[in-house]
């Protein structure tokens, strides 16, 4: 059954019938005309990137494996445990527990510190409102991406995780890169 | 005073017609308009509005400033602004001065995300400060008291703390030093403030200023879930709210219910939660093995337990305490009666009374309500410390004398917290209640009362005193009266005695006015009217006559009851006579005991021992004493496999022929309700979570007539002359319970067995303050108390290190340790 536009349509735009001229311009014309792009880039060479031997670089702003962070100078954490990571995630990924400091056991720079810090990578969707909630600039997002694991458990980042260095450095892409 | 009657008036706001009572404070009457004015001082159940914080400026035509909308009444006609560019500018500029000196800490405050101040700024202020100046300074955090900690740097100096510490509980601790801006929160020589109820300044500071210590830094309000439920460890059954995170609680906050608790906890329910997450509590059944108590699993309790039952049908003996439920009580007595066909239940610790009488007691007509207490004429506090044995109702008989000039008259043995608030006073030997009470009639009705305050131990016009006050302040007089009053050999006199005060005082029972027991245990009430007395059945119906709690005690140390039930109570530390119980419990051959700690009697003598489920875990309902129907909601989950305490009567029930066909809570409540006719009716959904008073509902009338007092009362036994020795005499402090000792936060409240003396006993002993004494054998402190009438001593109960339920005489002497 034909599709009939109705009245209101000024102009339908069709295709060359089938056979005659027409069909075989759309067996050989068309085709040749998307070859010539094909052909054109054979002298380029292959543009692959050979992952995971080889990296892509990425964005500075790349939101990737977040990093928990110490203050340079006094090696204390700089995460007070106030929860409002938590508050912001809009995956509810992040657990808190806090606890306090003591003059014999001081771990951030706050009356309160983070006695449990866990981020299950699993679930979170790497938007960053962690990072834009936290008063302290304790949390950011880094640029590691690598994060697959055997075991969906392995994927909830502990503090200590979160405080040390990524094994590997994911690459930065350059300046006008 | 009686309740005030209000006019309602109209007045407008923001444009719209609002009706409220005259005289409501247009803060609170902008509500009924659903319109908000910001407040921070402003908190009504503190009393007189004091118009400290200035954040509530209203705009009202006709008067050229700005008003503080909580301390201006409305009335009638009032056009009242609130969104006009000079109350914003106002408001502005109050949440600018209120941050001048604020540190805005948030991120490591405790109050972070749940405060007003934190919500106001957001709401009603500029936005941003400008004011560049240094902040004021203060060492922080320090320890107001074990259980709070200070932030004198956040405090915004709205008083609230201070008024509460002055004019809700009167303990007078916190004060205000310094002036304007230099002020700041403290005690009078900065001692900790301990206080019985200092708990609730922390739920009043509208800033971080004051925060709990064992909540500190533990959960924010978005890791958390509020789950309302109500309080089981005395008869005030406080409506609280669980804070859960993560299957623990953390944390409980009053629910305010006006008719119940007036929104204020004691330290006790508010901190005492901690003993539900602790080591030491029973988590797994235990079964006695070679000598020591083992876990095992519930399949081999359950079964042991049943056998042992089994074996001594109709010789079983079963006690309830206190914090037993409706449903559980009710299961309880159904189990041993029907079931093993033994009529021996109680759940008073002496002196049984018959039906009439607990009819009469507690009769609708002549039951006075908690919020009566507030507005009657006049209070007779009668044999009991309220402070210990109910202690939000005494937070209530003080709001009543400093609000509504509530005349107050206190009749006890011991020295009475609320005695400077009375203006009438008398004290009587301890165990003379009815000689004083039956003086006290004597008294109110002319008669002459020589001979009867001289055997109840009391001055003649001490008692002509408290009578003239009663008899003179107006028609509705409310007696607050101890449960001890009817313990002992001549419970029934006294009861009786009781009675015929009352209806002298009351002589036509009108609502406002009447009776108002405090029980010696939480749900003393439910479990009286569900049956759990010795030949009285749910409902108070006649059943088969059986032994009372002393009667059980004695038969089974004859070996005649081989076989004792334990529902949450330790006899050893809850009940007198010790002596008796010990042998009690060593000759019975099976002890079945329902507890959450291993508590003396439990870890001798127990022979299957069930844990008894957190009172956040429990699913129940509770008789308040006043016959508020109340629910205690399940916050968190059984530990483990862990069963409730219900389905464990129950399938014991089942074990032993008799399948009772319940699988939910719920369904005992069904069984409660179709076994007790005056809670016909009832359904869980009603009551709710504010409960429901049966006695103000129409099947009240299934109540049993009460047994009317008789015409005259016979010679009260006289109080024991002393003779050289002294009277004893007891109190169970609200401190001396196993979930004080076992919470982290309140185990140093734990009390410790001390001898109040009076000064002049003392000194003729040659006893000074805080030296060691033997009372009668019990090792206490000697603690010198003026105002404790001569020739008496009082020992703490519910202490295992030291008993006093150890001393069954009377007398007993005093000798340095
Ligand atoms: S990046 Fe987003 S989803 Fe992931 S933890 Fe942060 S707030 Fe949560
Ligand atoms: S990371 Fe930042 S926002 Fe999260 S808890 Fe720590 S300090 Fe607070
Ligand atoms: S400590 Fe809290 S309640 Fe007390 S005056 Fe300061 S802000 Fe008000
Ligand atoms: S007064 Fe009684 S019911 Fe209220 S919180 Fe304290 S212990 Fe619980
Ligand atoms: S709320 Fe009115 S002055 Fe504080």
């Amino acid at each position: 059954m034909t599709w009939h536009p109705g009245d209101d349509v000024v102009e339908v735009l069709r295709g060359p019938k089938p056979g005659g001229p027409g069909g075989v311009y759309r067996a050989f014309g068309e085709t040749l005309r998307g070859l010539k792009t094909t052909f054109a880039r054979i002298p380029e060479g292959p543009t692959t990137i050979q992952y995971p031997e080889e990296k892509v670089p990425v964005y500075p702003r790349f939101r990737g494996r977040h990093r928990l962070h110490r203050f340079e100078d006094t090696g204390l954490e700089k995460c007070v445990g106030c929860s409002l990571c938590a508050a912001a995630c809009p995956s509810d990924c992040i657990r808190v527990v806090a606890a306090e400091n003591t003059p014999e056991h001081r771990v951030s720079a706050g009356e309160r510190y983070a006695a449990v810090y866990e981020i299950n990578l699993s679930r979170c969707i790497f938007c960053g409102y962690c990072e834009v909630a936290c008063p302290f600039d304790a949390i950011t997002l880094g640029h590691d991406f690598e994060m697959s694991d055997y075991h969906r458990s392995d994927l909830i980042f502990t503090k200590e995780m979160l405080l040390t260095e990524p094994l590997e450095r994911t690459p930065l892409r350059a300046e006008g890169e | 005073m009686p309740r005030p009657d209000r006019k309602t008036i109209t007045f407008s706001i923001d444009g719209r017609e609002v009706e409220a009572p005259e005289g409501t404070m247009l803060v609170d009457a902008a509500k009924l308009g659903d319109v908000e004015i910001p407040v921070f001082c402003y908190e009504p159940k503190l009393g007189a509005p004091v118009g400290a914080c200035r954040m509530c400026l209203v705009e009202i035509e006709g008067i050229p400033k700005l008003q503080a909308g909580c301390a201006t009444p409305v009335k009638d006609g009032m056009v009242v602004h609130t969104q006009t560019d000079k109350v914003r500018a106002a408001q502005n500029s109050v949440v600018e001065f209120l941050l001048v000196n604020h540190p805005l800490d948030c991120p490591v405050c405790d109050k972070g995300g749940e405060c007003p101040l934190q919500d106001i700024t957001f709401g009603w202020g500029r936005g941003r400060s400008r004011v560049v100046e240094p902040k004021r300074h203060f060492e922080k955090p320090l320890a107001l008291s074990p259980l709070i900690a200070i932030d004198r740097e956040r405090c915004i100096l709205c008083y609230r703390c201070v008024r509460f510490s002055q004019e809700v509980s009167e303990d007078y601790q916190l004060v205000l030093q310094e002036r304007g801006s230099e002020s700041f929160v403290a005690t009078f020589d900065g001692h900790p403030y301990v206080a019985p109820f200092s708990g609730n300044i922390i739920e009043l500071c509208p800033v971080g200023a004051l925060t709990s210590q064992p909540y500190r830094f533990r959960a924010r309000p978005w890791d958390i879930e509020q789950s309302g439920s109500v309080c089981n460890l005395c008869p005030g059954q406080c409506n609280v709210s669980y804070t859960v995170r993560d299957d623990r609680v953390l944390r409980v906050l009053a629910r305010d219910h006006h008719e119940v608790d007036d929104g204020w906890l004691c330290d006790r329910g508010r901190f005492a939660y901690q003993a539900m997450h602790v080591d030491e509590r029973i988590t797994a059944p235990m079964v006695r093995d070679g000598g020591v108590l083992r876990e095992v699993t519930w399949e081999r309790a359950l079964e042991e337990a049943a056998k042992a039952l089994g074996r001594a049908k109709g010789a079983v003996g079963a006690i309830a305490g206190g914090s037993t439920t409706n449903e559980e009580g009710f299961l309880l007595q159904r189990l041993v009666r029907e079931t093993l066909g033994s009529p021996h239940v109680d759940s008073r610790a002496s002196g049984a009374l018959p039906i009439g009488l607990h009819a009469a007691l507690s009769a609708p007509a002549t039951q006075a309500t908690v919020p009566d207490v507030e507005f009657a004429h006049a209070v007779l506090v009668l044999d009991t410390e309220l402070v210990d044995d109910m202690p939000i109702l005494d937070l209530r008989v003080r709001k009543g004398v400093r609000r509504n000039r509530v005349k107050l008259a206190v009749a006890t043995s011991r020295p009475s917290s609320l005695d400077a608030n009375a203006k009438a006073v008398a004290r009587f030997a301890p165990g003379a209640g009815e000689a004083f009470v039956a003086a006290l009639e004597a008294a109110i009705a002319g008669s002459p009362i020589g001979e009867l305050a001289a055997a109840a131990g009391a001055e003649e016009d001490a008692v002509t005193a408290v009578a003239d006050l009663l008899r003179e302040a107006g028609e509705d007089v409310v007696i607050v009266w101890g449960e001890r009053l009817t313990h002992g050999p001549r419970a029934v006199q006294a009861a009786q005695a009781l009675l015929k005060v009352s209806s002298r005082l009351n002589p036509n029972p009108h609502p406002g006015a009447g009776l108002l027991e405090v029980p010696a245990g939480a749900n003393a009430r439910g479990l009286r009217e569900v049956g759990v007395l010795p030949g009285i059945g749910p409902g108070l119906t006649e059943a088969a006559p059986g032994l009372d709690t002393p009667g059980i005690a004695a038969a089974a140390a004859n070996g005649e009851l081989p076989a004792l039930y334990f529902l949450h109570t330790d006899p050893l530390r809850d009940l007198p006579d010790r002596a008796t119980w010990q042998r009690a419990l060593d000759r019975a051959s099976t002890v079945i005991a329902h507890g959450a700690f291993l508590t003396e009697g439990l870890r001798e003598f127990a022979t299957v021992v069930f844990p008894t489920e957190a009172p956040a875990a429990k699913e129940g309902t509770l008789t308040h004493t006043d016959g508020r129907l109340q629910r205690m909601r399940q916050a968190i989950g059984h530990p483990g496999d862990s069963r409730s305490e219900w389905q464990v009567l129950a399938e014991l029930s089942k074990r032993l022929g008799d399948d009772l066909q319940l699988f939910t809570a719920p369904m005992v409540y069904a069984q409660v309700v179709d076994s007790v006719p005056f809670y016909a009716g009832i359904s869980l959904d009603d009551i709710g979570g504010v409960g429901v008073r049966w006695p103000a509902r129409e099947a009240a009338s299934a109540w049993p007539a009460g047994e009317s007092a008789p015409v005259g009362l016979e010679a009260p036994a006289a109080a024991a002359s002393p003779n050289g020795k002294l009277r004893v005499g007891t109190f169970r402090s609200v401190w001396a319970a196993p979930e004080v000792e076992a919470s982290p936060a309140l185990k140093f409240l734990a009390p410790k067995q001390r001898a109040e003396l009076a000064p002049s006993d003392a000194a003729r002993l040659g006893i000074g303050h805080g030296e060691h004494v033997l009372v009668g054998g019990v090792p206490a402190v000697a603690h010198l108390r003026t105002g404790t009438p001569e020739g008496t001593v009082f020992l703490e109960e519910g202490i295992e290190a030291a008993p006093a339920a150890a001393i069954t005489d009377p007398l007993a002497e005093v000798t340095k340790a």
